[in-house]
């Protein structure tokens, strides 16, 4: 059956507005229960026709009222009813009353369901969230702390800034050291360099009484200073070479990078 | 009262104005109307255990009872005893009575509400719930295929839904 065509033929309408044969409303009744998505669509018109007949209500005399429970509560009043039939209809209320009672229960103990599993899923994504915000924050510190450190180092006056440039093989390359010649420190900042393959690495050369002392290895490092081997008073140049992984005791001076002389001041 | 009457109570309370006023739309005598509006909630008190909510919502099964028993009175002796016009006049009777039924307060809000409806759609509504047709009769009388009348009534329903609805 087409659902769709079924309900725009108006039947459901005229289903909740009695205006169906009795074989019709036969076979309205079986559709709602073999085509469930009947339902939901039945409910909404049935609200309609509700509030439209609450809107056009006319209220009835007080007496009217009084008269008709007076009547209820004394249902043998010019009829004869049998006694058992007001048991029955007192279970019939009971009944309805439980089965209302527990329509009501479990709506609420489905919405509850819901409602503390959506907390629940909110508190995870929450928890999770917050790791998040609390890993960020990690980095972040970190970098902060070393960013303070360089710049201490850059701003303090004990460190000599050494500009290497780049040589005939790499013109563009270009990166700065650090040296603090009474404390033998040495920083190195990377302004320009390639990147290298995975079997070489870059190498630091201090020439000292015109003889190359090796200053540590290093791999391209942006945006922080490396911190390097120490490097004893009397220096008058650094450069860096490409040399194998690990570097070597004597530098290959063809693959030499960058270079500078240290200023006297 | 017991446990039962207040429920009793209750549904009267929530909803003998609205089967009152649907009622009063067929048989068109205030006086008769709420005899039958009795009768109708003494069937309901009666019946109660007979309501199937998979078939439809308790109100729909209230206003069932109500039409039938409404409709039931006017092919009652008593009914044609009290009717000062003839059977010709059933829907002239109607017509003529608009102005004498009372549709309450709220009945004006509800006029504004129709006429945001297109007119033919306006029309079925008001045959069915004003003056309390059947849509048969509104096709007999009006000349319309009873399957128009049906679509019509749906067009209108779910515009009101929105309208009425929330």
């Amino acid at each position: 059956m087409n659902i769709e065509a079924y309900i725009a033929s108006g039947v459901l309408e005229a289903y909740v507005q009695g205006q169906l044969s009795a074989a019709e409303i036969a076979e309205v009744e079986q559709n709602l229960v073999r085509y469930p998505q009947l339902r939901s669509e039945l409910k909404a018109i049935e609200d309609t026709h509700e509030a439209l007949l609450q809107q056009m209500a006319i209220q009835p005399k007080p007496s009217t009222r009084q008269k008709l429970l007076t009547q209820i509560q004394k249902p043998s009043t010019g009829k004869i009813v049998p006694l058992k039939s007001e048991e029955v209809i007192n279970y019939r209320w009971v009944a309805a009353a439980a089965v209302f009672i527990a329509l009501v229960a479990s709506w609420f103990a489905f919405d509850y369901r819901g409602k503390w599993k959506d907390s629940q899923r909110e508190l995870t994504d929450l928890i999770a969230q917050n790791q998040q915000v609390a890993d960020n924050y990690n980095t972040v510190n970190e970098r902060l702390d070393r960013l303070e450190t360089d710049i201490k180092i850059i701003n303090n006056p004990a460190f000599r800034r050494v500009v290497l440039k780049g040589t005939e093989q790499a013109p563009s390359a270009l990166a700065s050291v650090y040296w603090n010649e009474t404390s033998k420190e040495v920083y190195l900042s990377i302004q320009e360099m390639k990147e290298l393959s995975a079997e070489n690495q870059y190498q630091l050369w201090a020439i000292i009484d015109g003889k190359p002392v090796d200053a540590g290895v290093f791999d391209l490092t942006k945006g922080r200073l490396l911190r390097m081997k120490d490097v004893k008073p009397g220096a008058t140049t650094f450069a860096v070479t490409i040399e194998p992984k690990g570097g070597k005791t004597a530098p290959t001076l063809q693959t030499m990078q960058v270079a500078g002389n240290v200023i006297e001041g | 009262m017991s446990r039962d009457q207040n429920a009793f109570a209750y549904l009267y309370d929530s909803y003998a104005g609205a089967l009152l006023g649907v009622i009063v739309r067929i048989v068109q005598k205030e006086e008769m109307a709420e005899e039958v509006l009795q009768d109708v909630f003494l069937k309901i008190w009666d019946r109660i255990g007979s309501y199937d909510r998979e078939k439809g919502k308790l109100f729909t099964w209230m206003v069932n009872i109500a039409r039938n028993q409404a409709i039931d009175k006017t092919r009652s002796k008593e009914f044609s005893k009290d009717k000062q016009t003839g059977n010709i006049g059933k829907f002239v009777n109607r017509i003529d009575a608009d102005d004498h039924i009372e549709l309450g307060v709220e009945a004006i809000g509800l006029s504004d509400l129709l006429h945001k409806l297109p007119e033919e759609q306006q029309f079925v509504i008001e045959k069915h719930y004003l003056r309390g047709y059947t849509q048969s009769e509104i096709s007999e009388e009006f000349n319309l295929p009873l399957g128009t009348v049906k679509t019509r009534m749906r067009l209108a329903m779910q515009l009101l839904r929105n309208l009425l609805v929330k």
